[in-house]
């Protein structure tokens, strides 16, 4: 085994990790490039290997927001939709949802469709939902649809066909068709064929979207590493925390889109404990996922570019994605989040971010309005380290909030601080207990710079009684994609399939087909789950898979009851099958950080502390040596600070990790 | 602060509570109505009756229910009499409900031994009898056509399912496991939200939670006040048509309502519904909202007339519509909003009329303040728009198969902005709430041919109405089809010079093609197998003379096929030149 790279690009910063053959780890930290994300990495790369022979690279890992910001930017390509004739109007009208302030909101626009009216067009076909042809493709109006695309000048283009997850036949047809005039083509039964229409056309379009653009990027990627002499494969995350080809992330772009905070959470799930709550808090945004039993939750219909609350994902605003994801909670604020005043005078914080550029009022920078950092700088839970920070300039955004609530400054921004908990707890709340899973007996682990300031706090609104700060918590993502393993998943929508095992064995070697590999092969592993409703019902559970009936739906009745606290038996059916394969076994772990000098008490400053009436002087240490320290306490390292409350206790855990206890949680 | 904290992660665990009821009811209820589309509704309230937090899908018309008729159960079933487990339903249209279908379920929450809080759900169930499957009842003249009616009882105990009430709606039900399933998802959804009520009970203490609950209450009010004094001095009235009863089919009736925003002096307790406001502030220039209905036309024996909570609805609902969108909803909203409905009148329906219809006059009466309030507001005025659709699709005999839904008309122009196309102005539903073909296909004998806009549909203007759909539905068996359609007749009018938007309807396509308009309001129409059923949604009014169109916007909607050239050329005469 050779040196293994994970990048990482965030918003702010490009993080390089790289673990040599027994398992040392080198990491830097540079700002990224937006103009060209491939220069912030060609440079990380270029420090991160000092010394080490590229050559001797044999695996590259990348998580890209690529997609993400393509989708929120709209800068993907122009789309041509293809559809049955009779449906062309069913992606512009859309099916947003009007929540939160939309629902009041007279002069409420729907968000622009994601392919112009007039760029959609129609075959005439008909399928049944059994599969059946009711009306025989027409291919003259297939040629007249390509014609038309070709003379806009559209050079990517998404079929979508009504039941085509039952019969892919005329999606095939059409398709082949098209290629002949326009240069990229993506079809719903080949990136994801699962029944309901508007959400795997909305999948295909926006793969057909990106995809082009993702194609480019990678082979300019591969490119700029072959200069520099890493000559290995670039693998790239895909949003269920799996790790693809280049090849297979340019043809089913859509699936990378929540590569970056994938990335995030593989490292939470790697901390030792079974289960974790991974809570990722940087800069805008921070994210929340449930790890259990080492695997983390799944989802299989995700938004993009919708609403700000919970990321954009909230359903029914943004463009649906039926492809799998973790399923992460993403709430609107973090260490740049601003705080201001309602029209009734209530303190709110957040969605809106002062971001690196002025950035919070301490940084110096020309910011004056008073952020999540800011309050964190007043109450003494943060310090200058490698960035300047002035109290001054702090204090100062801090009483725009404090004179008109008529507090002191201290106590305006301990509010700040405890909403921004607030929020952060609620984002905890979605993926625990919104879902029937009660966070009590997790662990919840603090990544991101801003993570370990707040997650004592969090933890404590749970009872949740361990809190863990792996080492590396600050590049958490890169460092996660290097345990992501080769692999990738296939679904089939299909009622009344005759036998399941053929229909698994399909797309099992579909699957391994993706990853370049037989589905029978060494070291090929392969899980095949179902989705199951009571027959009547139209919402259904993914369980894995059993061939003895009564076991799955034992299995089945156990899910129900654990997600809607019904206990309920009756006939069930199944409507989808899934397949993932995947590729060798799990990678191993990181090693720790080497340990510096044991320089335990670096100092003390005053930090306030509700509970302890207000400002206290509190121990400064450095994680390097710790030994068990009760709270408060203040632990700083290069990457983050870890704020540990009174009744917390801080030991060091293994791996360079630091552990948070609350003995009465 | 720290109060004003606390309140507002209350508020966010409260509305958390029943957004965690609202999900365990759509994923495990039958009813078809609520599995492919529509939402469940879920809300939390105190034993005053006070609305403390509802779920984002809950429409208003449901959480208004909820809260008009809890004080109807306590009536019936005091408070001490309740036990910790027992979960309470009832229907009644008179005293809170909405209509048969609409089953409002509630589970007391205790604290000290008393109930302090209830969790409550509410969604249309599968059937519970009435003129057709599905609960769709347009041609109804009283109420016991409608189906059974449910006074406030008990549903369930800690022991489960009450099996004497279980065995009576079974027996009333054409789809009796289905709306058995139904039910358990509701009391399932009042468990999910009573627990995590009770777990802030632990963890804030009784008067903790009381406290913060009065605090976000207050703060709501304040923010719906504040919200209140920005718009004009003055009175505005204005009067909405509704097409005709179902019976009586040239014959219109009218919703008349008069806004007075002036600094009133509110006597405590005079309001005309008895509900939906409380005490106001002692100081004489209260920023409150007077919406009075008087001079509305009295209610008849036909599907036309509205319950007092769904009117209260559409009342509340519309005059949020002026004010900042991002306040909660919840009671300290309804305190500054006073709503009077004469009684007997379509909107506050006295036994025994119908009021499964509630539709079509709350719509009438959300309109007639869109006016009211666009007179106030102008450079905030939207023009009238097309209503939705309801219909229903089902088996003529057993076992049945029931599709119920509805489609949205085309939204009014507002000013500087286009209205859009096909979806829900009203209360806020959003399309998703359409149901998609392919699981309907799945699950119905018929085939969808095609669901389109139908260009020139929005009124032509300045700024142009939203655009009605075409749905066309071929049956693959026979089949009985029911509707409850208005502004069918008489088409929503522009505003400032905008035209009318055009008119949809309901159809019947022929074996030999040719189209057959039925009435907008239809009750279990035959259909044969291979005959097609078409809704098309009437769009939206214009505002603002068509002439002075960008012509830009003429040939964007030209390019999208919004418009026709031929109605491009009669509607915008100068895009002709």
């Amino acid at each position: 085994m050779g040196y293994a790279i994970g990048v990482d690009v965030g918003g702010t910063f490009t993080d390089v990790v790289l673990r040599s053959p027994p398992g040392e780890i080198t990491v830097v930290k540079c700002l990224s490039t937006h103009y060209d994300p491939i220069a912030g990495i060609v440079s990380g790369v270029t420090r991160v290997l000092r010394g080490v022979d590229p050559s001797q690279v044999t695996r590259v890992v990348h998580a890209t927001t690529l997609a993400t910001n393509a989708v929120l930017e709209r800068r993907g390509a122009r789309v041509a939709f293809v559809t049955t004739r009779g449906f062309r109007s069913v992606v512009p009208l859309g099916r947003y949802a009007r929540v939160e302030e939309d629902r009041y909101d007279l002069r409420f626009t729907p968000p622009p469709p994601p392919v112009a009216a007039a760029d959609c067009f129609e075959v005439a076909e008909r399928v049944s939902a059994r599969g059946a042809v009711l009306t025989p493709l027409d291919l003259d109006s297939v040629r007249r649809a390509a014609a038309e695309i070709a003379r806009r000048g559209i050079t990517s283009a998404a079929v979508c066909l009504l039941h085509s997850y039952a019969n892919p036949g005329h999606e095939r047809r059409v398709a082949a068709i098209l290629r002949e005039s326009v240069p990229d083509v993506v079809v719903s039964s080949e990136v994801w064929p699962e029944i309901r229409e508007y959400e795997r056309a909305t999948t295909t379009i926006m793969s057909a979207y990106i995809g082009p653009l993702m194609a480019s990027y990678l082979s300019r990627l591969s490119d700029r590493l072959a200069e520099l002499g890493v000559r290995a494969p670039v693998h790239v995350m895909d949003s269920a925390g799996g790790v693809i080809s280049a090849d297979l992330a340019a043809r089913r772009a859509v699936a990378t889109i929540e590569s970056g905070p994938a990335a995030g959470v593989l490292a939470a799930a790697r901390t030792g404990f079974p289960d974790v709550i991974s809570f990722d808090m940087g800069g805008t945004t921070a994210k929340t996922c449930v790890v259990r039993g080492g695997r983390p939750e799944i989802t299989h219909e995700f938004h993009v570019g919708g609403k700000g609350s919970f990321g954009g994902r909230r359903a029914g605003t943004g463009v649906p994605i039926k492809t799998p994801a973790i399923d992460l909670a993403e709430v609107g604020a973090g260490g740049g989040s601003i705080a201001w005043l309602d029209a009734a005078g209530a303190l709110r914080v957040g969605p809106r971010s002062a971001g690196s550029s002025p950035g919070p009022a301490c940084y110096g920078l020309g910011g004056s309005e008073p952020t999540v950092t800011d309050a964190n700088l007043v109450l003494g839970y943060l310090a200058s380290a490698s960035l300047p920070l002035s109290p001054g300039l702090a204090g100062k955004a801090l009483d725009r909030l404090a004179e008109p609530l008529g507090v002191t400054r201290e106590r305006a921004a301990h509010a700040v601080h405890e909403i921004v908990s607030a929020s952060m707890a609620s984002a905890v709340h979605v993926v625990t207990v919104q879902r029937g899973i009660d966070p009590r007996g997790f662990v919840l682990v603090a990544l991101g710079g801003a993570g370990p300031m707040h997650a004592a706090r969090v933890a404590g609104r749970f009872g949740i009684g361990t809190v863990v700060v792996p080492a590396y918590c600050g590049v958490a993502s890169a460092a996660g994609l290097l345990a992501g393993e080769l692999s990738t998943e296939r679904v089939l929508s299909r009622l009344d399939a005759g036998d399941p095992a053929e229909v698994f064995a399909e797309l099992a070697a579909e699957a391994a087909g993706d990853l370049g590999v037989s589905s029978g092969g060494d070291g090929v592993r392969v899980s095949r789950s179902v989705d199951v409703r009571f027959l009547g019902q139209s919402h259904d559970l993914t369980v894995e898979w059993s061939d003895d009936r009564p076991v799955l739906e034992s299995r089945f009745f156990d899910r129900y009851e654990q997600v809607y606290g019904i206990r309920q038996r009756g006939e069930i059916e199944l409507v989808g099958y899934r397949v993932r394969v995947t590729l060798g076994a799990p990678p191993a772990d990181l090693a720790p950080p080497a340990p510096a000098e044991a320089g335990q008490v670096a100092g003390s400053r005053s930090a306030y502390f509700a509970e302890l009436g207000g400002y206290t002087d509190v121990p400064v240490r450095t994680r390097d040596g710790l030994a068990p320290a009760e709270g408060p306490l203040i632990i700083e390292d290069a990457e983050s600070t870890i704020v540990v409350p009174p009744g917390w206790t801080a030991v060091p855990g293994p791996a360079g990790a630091v552990h948070l206890r609350k003995e009465d949680a | 602060v720290n109060d004003a904290l606390t309140a507002e992660v209350l508020r966010n665990a409260l509305v958390v509570a029943a957004e965690e009821a609202g999900i365990v009811v759509v994923r495990s209820a039958y009813s078809t109505f609520i599995v492919e589309g529509s939402d469940a509704s879920a809300a939390v309230l105190d034993a005053s009756g006070r609305l403390v937090a509802q779920s984002m899908a809950t429409t208003l018309m449901n959480s208004m229910a909820l809260k008009a008729a809890l004080p109807e159960l306590l009536a019936d079933i005091p408070a001490d009499t309740m036990r910790p487990g027992d979960v309470y339903v009832l229907n009644d249209a008179y005293r809170g409900g909405v209509h048969t279908n609409d089953l409002l379920v509630y589970r007391p929450v205790f604290t000290g031994g008393a109930p302090a809080y209830f969790a409550a759900t509410m969604i249309h169930v599968s059937d519970l009898g009435g003129l057709s499957a599905g609960g769709m009842a347009p041609l109804a003249t009283d109420i016991f056509l409608e189906g059974l009616q449910l006074p406030p009882i008990r549903l369930a105990t800690s022991e489960g399912l009450d099996r004497t009430v279980e065995a009576v709606l079974r027996a009333n039900s054409r789809t009796p496991d289905k709306v058995m399933g139904d039910v358990r998802a509701l009391v399932a959804g009042t468990a999910v939200a009573a627990a995590r009520i009770a777990s802030l009970v632990e963890e804030y203490g009784e008067a903790g939670l009381a406290a913060g609950i009065d605090d976000y209450l207050d703060h709501t009010e304040a923010r719906t006040r504040a919200a209140l004094a920005e718009l004009p001095r003055g009175r505005f009235g204005a009067t909405y048509p509704i097409d005709d009863d179902g019976l009586h089919l040239e014959k219109a009736h009218h919703v008349r309502v008069t806004v007075s925003l002036e600094p009133t002096s509110v006597e405590n307790g005079t309001v005309g519904s008895g509900i939906g406001v409380g005490r106001v502030g002692d100081g004489p220039e209260v920023a409150g909202v007077v919406v009075d209905f008087a001079g509305t036309d009295p209610q008849v024996p036909a599907a036309i007339n509205a319950s007092v909570s769904q009117s209260l609805a559409a009342a509340v609902f519309a005059v949020r519509c002026f004010l900042d969108p991002a306040i909660p909803m919840n009671d300290g909203c309804l305190r500054a909003i006073d709503v009077r409905l004469p009684p007997g009148s379509l909107l506050n329906a006295r036994s025994p009329v119908p009021c499964g219809g509630r539709y079509v006059p709350i719509y009438a009466a959300m309109e007639a303040i869109f006016q009211a309030l666009s007179d106030a507001v102008p450079e905030r005025a939207i023009a009238a728009s097309g209503i939705l659709q309801p219909f229903s699709i089902a088996a003529v005999g057993a076992p049945y198969w029931i599709h119920l839904s509805y489609d949205f008309g085309g939204v009014g122009a507002r000013r500087g902005l286009d209205g859009p196309d096909a979806t829900g102005v009203h209360f806020g539903i959003g399309r998703n709430s359409v149901p998609q073909v392919e699981p309907v296909e799945s699950r119905c004998p018929l085939l969808v041919e095609s669901i389109e806009t139908v260009p020139d549909s929005g009124g032509p203007g300045r700024w142009r109405g939203g655009l009605g759909t075409r749905t066309v539905y071929r049956f693959l068996a026979d089949c009985h089809v029911t509707t409850r359609g208005d502004r069918l007749r008489i088409p929503p009018p522009g505003r400032d010079g905008g035209l009318p938007g055009r008119l949809g309807g309901f159809f019947r396509r022929h074996l030999d093609g040719t189209l057959e308009r039925l009435a907008s309001k239809v009750n279990n129409v035959r259909f044969a197998a291979g005959e097609a059923f078409v809704v098309q949604t009437t769009g939206g009014g214009g505002l603002g003379p068509p002439s002075e169109r960008d012509p830009a916007l003429v040939a964007a909607d030209l390019e999208a096929g919004h418009v026709t050239e031929d109605g491009a050329a009669e509607d915008y005469r100068t895009f002709a030149e």
